[in-house]
């Protein structure tokens, strides 16, 4: 570590180039990383909702609904479905109105229709179960989530494509800047490493202080930026809390191995982001270091 | 032991530094490879570190051909040797001891044999105390005798010197020629020089070169042109 410090130290202006590119593509990285993560939280979120809430009419036999039921799930394309009688339904509309007397008065089990809600496998299966819903003469009305789940894939679809394009483009940048840094830091130590080479030093001796200068600086940079985006996230969690009002957990799920909550903020979470970024922050710099030492070790 | 065999270095140009060069140099033998400038000295050195590459014949180092396309370990055939450069090659921010201990870091020794070891060759270089010193403080003589410690540290078995003496007083030659004759039957030494001097009153073995070629190999020859 002193080699390190000892060029930072020689060369304070390039170490702080490097550490104020790298911190503002990590921050940026944490930012566009958090943005997708909750996303993608909130429409798992909005996908265990009901998705499809069928509404049958008054005087449909609990048997035809279940031979619906039954024809939609031999679809393959529905992950579960609740039937809701016109009892429970009652039950329901009372406790929701339980302060509203009035209300309460109105209505009996008789006027409330039995329903069936409906989760599909994939968003993209609802227009169309929902049009073969329709279709059945004992269905009075079908909502279906259609607006919000669309709105959201296509606000995520939109993120992660941006976020492809501008994540590539710095990453980039970043590499083309920390190149030009380590090449003047490389360049002044040009005699040093002639003379290494001539006394018989191997690659790996002539690249590793500055790979470990490189590592020095993805660490110092991703707790720089995490540092500062923890700050953020902490000050806007009050907003950001009051935004998604009603929801208590956002969580992502990995190809049904783990489950991450990624809301409310958890320090498991902010773990991963952090290891996440340094990982990056480490990578970035190394391969910048490796490709600037390159042309000076042949 | 060092064998050139044939040995040729011809530049694309057409024009050629080394000529059918064949000489064997035992171990710990002391030879001067005298002649003007251009005739080859050097490149018989640079062949010998494998900073350049002979056109044609073969260069056997310790039973190894080093000039073979197939030879890739340089840096292993660069441990074996000690290298002395005219203008000393002294890293100016780094102080005594970590100029001759960058030999030894090289090939991963631990820091408590390069204390050990950096401390023995500043003594018999005439250097001691000056560990800590940084290379604006010193002379010339010094600073040739740090670079002279820096190619006899550890176990490099041959020295190359390139006109050592060429930018030094002739008092401080004498002084830095005493530490060659200290590593005499320890090293091989190989000294290209210009210093018809030193050739002369040392009366070791001489090859003197002229347009790439060799034109007298003598055991214990001196300066003649």
């Amino acid at each position: 570590m002193n080699t390190v410090f000892t060029s930072i130290r020689r060369t304070p202006y390039q170490s702080i180039a490097a550490t104020l590119v790298l911190f503002l593509t990590l921050f940026l990285s944490l930012a566009i990383l958090f943005s997708l993560t909750f996303l993608y939280g909130l429409l798992g979120y909005v996908e265990t909702r009901p998705q499809v809430t069928v509404y049958f009419k008054a005087q449909t036999p609990e048997n035809s609904i279940f031979q619906l039921r039954d024809e939609l799930t031999a679809t393959g394309k529905v992950l579960s479905t609740k039937y809701i009688s016109k009892n429970e339904a009652f039950s329901i509309y009372k406790e929701s109105n339980k302060d509203n007397p009035l209300l309460l008065e109105m209505v009996s089990s008789d006027i409330l229709p039995p329903s069936l809600e409906i989760n599909a496998k994939k968003p993209t299966y609802l227009p169309e179960l929902a049009e073969q819903l329709k279709k059945n003469p004992n269905v009075d009305e079908v909502n279906f989530q259609k607006v919000i789940i669309d709105r959201l894939l296509t606000l995520t679809d939109i993120i992660r494509k941006i976020s492809f394009v501008f994540f590539s483009f710095l990453i980039f940048t970043t590499i083309i800047i920390l190149i030009t840094i380590m090449h003047f830091k490389v360049a002044l130590k040009r005699e040093e490493i002639e003379l290494s080479r001539l006394l018989g030093a191997g690659s790996f001796y002539i690249q590793r202080p500055f790979l470990l200068e490189a590592g020095f600086f993805g660490i110092a940079s991703a707790l720089i930026s995490f540092s500062i985006f923890s700050g953020i996230l902490l000050y806007l969690n009050p907003f950001i809390s009051s935004y998604i009002r009603g929801i208590s957990n956002l969580s992502i799920n990995f190809l049904d191995v783990y489950q991450l909550s990624v809301w409310p903020l958890n320090p498991t979470f902010l773990g991963i982001l952090f290891t996440i970024v340094a990982l990056f922050g480490i990578i970035i710099s190394t391969i910048a270091s490796l490709l600037a030492t390159q042309k000076y070790i042949k | 032991m060092i064998r050139f065999e044939n040995v040729s270095k011809k530049y694309p140009l057409g024009n050629s530094a080394l000529d059918d060069v064949s000489f064997n140099v035992e171990n710990n033998e002391f030879v001067f490879l005298v002649g003007p400038s251009g005739a080859g000295k050097t490149s018989i050195l640079k062949i010998l570190m494998h900073e350049m590459v002979p056109t044609s014949g073969k260069v056997v180092i310790d039973n190894e051909d080093v000039s073979a396309k197939n030879f890739h370990d340089v840096p292993r055939l660069r441990r074996k040797i000690g290298f002395v450069f005219q203008d000393f090659k002294i890293i100016p921010d780094k102080n005594v001891f970590e100029n001759i201990a960058l030999s030894l870091q090289v090939v991963g020794a631990p820091m408590g044999q390069i204390k050990k070891a950096v401390q023995e060759t500043l003594e018999l270089v005439n250097l001691p105390g000056k560990a800590h010193v940084f290379p604006i403080q010193l002379s010339a003589g010094e600073l040739q005798r740090v670079a002279i410690a820096r190619a006899i540290i550890g176990n490099r078995s041959h020295i190359l010197a390139d006109e050592p003496t060429g930018n030094l007083d002739p008092k401080t030659t004498w002084e830095i020629m005493r530490i060659f004759k200290k590593l005499e039957d320890k090293k091989t030494i190989i000294i290209a020089t210009h210093n018809t001097d030193i050739v002369n009153s040392l009366k070791k073995r001489v090859i003197v070169m002229k347009d790439g070629k060799i034109v007298a190999d003598k055991k214990k020859g001196g300066y003649d042109l």
